[in-house]
């Protein structure tokens, strides 16, 4: 519980922290890149990157990070603990002066990710609840982080999360039962039942639930996307045997009940290995992106249609954001390159890579 | 001599930061392609094409004497897999070819069950041209042969429909062996590689840290798998999670692993021994001193080992030493190729 002081502390921060347009106002448009990175097994940093590739800012973390948080008006940015996490820590960027940090409650974990409400008044965490397996959801008052509402996320893991509008939560329960006492080992493996959950954030209720049909309860449905038409991307991973034949991305619908599997020629889906990292639609929602580290591509279709267009060979990519340009992708990947990849025109361009640093697997953009 | 002047750089360099230049990785690269890949396909394709003859004479003239002939010239064929099995890259990975070339663990006797359908039915069936590229990769390899030679449910000696059905899975396997060692003839490691956009990008370089990757990821495969996971090294014992524990070849694969890896790292001029002793004479020796200690220490293991005639705290402090030598080794590689300048999967082997 934080102290009056420490509160009005940290309020004080908060309000003294410039508004994004405010903060690039001397370089007006001006784009920037959240990720967490790393130089070794001992050196964690979370960083910002402009559209050169260049860092433009950075803070040292403790321990590695999984994926950034960025407030949609002021200058402020998160980065979510690892799962399982104990923190998200929240930043200046004008003053690099840590805000808050904000933990779980009691007997409660982080998953990696979270969200700050279109209004930047919530932030929404996804939450393991280890005694019982339980996948929490919790809406927090911004920057107390003080929880004021709780609701079942109607499923085991709830890893991502993402706002189909104001009133509905679009959930990735991964299915993973896990307790940190025995860190990330799968403690349901032969009951694990992953699905997507629509959560009506007034009430609780759920207003859509879809899950892969019984033969692959093993399919994780790990990460997520929404388009501007509300079409949920989902990238999978399976925990069951390298060697079987299952779909790795599916889309879903609120008003839909079965996951509709996007078709993926063989020869990709085999380098897949098993594995979609990040999930990401551009910024005209036409294009579905999905990142895959353990083969080193990116996969791209095109959504209305359902065509598989190809992909962009990167060696360990996991990060994916769109850029403001229509089918054009930004890439960063474990081995340091920051790629620009627009799979319509078939073009691709290195941006920069920093051989001396790996990025981590996610990577949002924050619009100035 | 050929490559006398790469050394000559490589001795040039000694005292100097290493520095990346094209054609670096040649040496070690086309040496465990030569050495390790090429010419462990071949033996394996030769000794696929001998069980599967052996087979044929066995459902020709069904008795004890061919039967015995075949199961010799399977384990043949199973340890030669061995030597390749560390590499899942390039030809192998066609058609699932690699996780049909050995279905293992088959936990739930998916092969067996598979197998005893495929011989009730029509055998005219496995003759379709397109029957193998989509029949389930159970019974498309050494697993299913396994299974056919040594399982109490298959009687290759008294069933014809048995033997057949052992004829046309050898006949399948040596396709599979077969065209897997033709093209790596034909064809480079580099050939496996996708060109990636930016500047700096090396083939040979990408090769062989895939190969590098694809090594630690086996050398765990070896400690876990089918050292620790079978003996209930942390856990509960169950032998026959073992490796081809019917044909009694669960010790003898961990050996032959573990000869292959010497072979790896000494493959080549210069080999990557050769470079690691350049960038870290300590640790370069320190590891070519652990990988000759796995090889003696496995050896040293009882050939009744994975037998059931050893209690479950024997067999753990048997293999303590083992598992611990194995373990140093897959320290001492990550740390060499990190310092070699590989950069081994951040995100590809540490997501979430």
């Amino acid at each position: 519980m934080l102290s009056r002081r420490s509160f009005l502390a940290m309020s004080g921060a908060v309000i003294t922290a410039p508004s994004w347009a405010t903060l690039t106002q001397q370089d007006a448009g001006k784009k920037l890149y959240a990720s967490a990175y790393s130089l070794n097994k001992q050196e964690h940093f979370f960083g910002l990157f402009d559209e050169k590739g260049d860092i433009a800012w950075n803070v040292q973390l403790l321990d590695r990070a999984h994926a950034p948080v960025v407030h949609p008006s002021q200058s402020i940015v998160g980065i979510v603990a690892r799962r399982p996490g104990f923190f998200i820590d929240f930043f200046n960027v004008s003053t690099h002066q840590r805000i808050t940090r904000i933990e779980p409650i009691k007997e409660h974990h982080f998953y990696g990710h979270a969200l700050f409400t279109t209004d930047g008044k919530h932030l929404i965490t996804q939450e393991n609840h280890y005694p019982s397996g339980q996948g929490k959801i919790f809406v927090r008052d911004w920057p107390s982080g003080q929880v004021i509402q709780s609701f079942n996320s109607n499923g085991i893991g709830p890893h991502e999360s993402v706002l189909l509008n104001d009133q509905v939560l679009v959930i990735a329960n991964g299915g993973l039962m896990t307790h940190p006492d025995e860190d990330r080992k799968i403690l349901n493996l032969d009951t694990m039942k992953p699905n997507v959950t629509y959560l009506n954030l007034k009430d609780g209720s759920i207003l859509n639930q879809s899950a892969n049909s019984d033969d692959l309860h093993q399919l994780s449905i790990r990460h997520l996307d929404v388009n501007q038409q509300g079409i949920v991307a989902l990238g999978f991973q399976y925990q069951g045997e390298m060697w079987d034949q299952v779909p790795l991305v599916a889309l879903s619908r609120l008003d839909q009940l079965e996951l509709e599997y996007l078709p993926i020629p063989e020869e990709v889906r085999v380098r897949f290995k098993q594995y979609c990292g990040s999930v990401c639609f551009d910024s005209s929602g036409e294009i579905l992106a999905i990142s895959t580290p353990r083969g080193g591509l990116v996969a791209y279709w095109h959504v209305s249609s359902k065509t598989f267009l190809g992909v962009e060979n990167c060696r360990d990519v996991c990060g994916l954001v769109a850029t403001d340009n229509a089918h054009e992708f930004l890439l960063t990947s474990g081995i340091g390159s920051q790629l620009k990849s627009n799979p319509v025109q078939n073009v691709s361009k290195e941006l920069k890579k920093h051989t001396t640093l790996h990025w981590d697997n996610h990577l949002r953009q924050i619009n100035t | 001599m050929k490559h006398f002047p790469k050394l000559i750089a490589l001795a040039i360099s000694a005292s100097a930061p290493m520095l990346t230049f094209a054609g670096q990785w040649e040496g070690p690269l086309n040496g465990i392609v030569t050495n390790v890949v090429k010419q462990g396909y071949e033996s394996y394709s030769k000794s696929s094409k001998t069980l599967q003859q052996n087979t044929k004479a066995l459902c020709a003239s069904p008795s004890k004497e061919t039967l015995h002939d075949a199961q010799d010239a399977f384990q043949t064929n199973a340890l030669d897999w061995q030597q390749v099995q560390w590499l899942n890259f390039g030809p192998v990975t066609y058609f699932m070819r690699y996780y049909a070339f050995e279905y293992w663990p088959d936990k739930k006797g998916v092969t067996q069950r598979q197998l005893r359908a495929l011989a009730q039915g029509d055998p005219a069936v496995m003759d379709a041209p397109k029957f193998w590229t989509s029949a389930s990769i159970a019974v498309r390899g050494l697993t299913a042969i396994e299974s056919l030679l040594y399982h109490p449910d298959f009687e290759p000696i008294q069933s014809a429909e048995h033997c057949r059905l052992l004829e046309k899975v050898t006949a399948h396997h040596l396709e599979s062996a077969d065209a897997v060692a033709k093209q790596w003839q034909n064809g480079t490691a580099q050939d496996w590689v996708f060109d990636e956009e930016g500047t700096g990008f090396d083939p040979e370089k990408v090769a062989l840290e895939l190969f590098l990757q694809q090594w630690i990821e086996h050398m765990s495969a070896v400690k876990d798998a089918k050292l620790e996971t079978p003996i209930g090294y942390n856990s509960r014992e169950n032998l026959k999670l073992a490796e081809f524990y019917r044909s009694d070849l669960s010790l003898r694969a961990i050996q032959k692993n573990l000869q292959s890896y010497r072979e790896i790292y000494h493959a080549g001029s210069p080999s990557l021994y050769e470079i690691a002793k350049q960038k870290n004479p300590e640790l370069a020796e320190q590891f070519e001193v652990q990988l000759t200690q796995n090889i003696k220490l496995a050896l040293q293991l009882p050939s009744d080992f994975f037998h059931a005639n050893h209690t479950q705290e024997e067999r753990i402090a048997l293999a303590k030493p083992l598992v611990k030598s194995i373990s140093n080794s897959q320290s001492y590689l990550a740390s060499m190729v990190t310092q070699l300048g590989f950069q081994i999967g951040f995100n590809s082997r540490d997501g979430d």
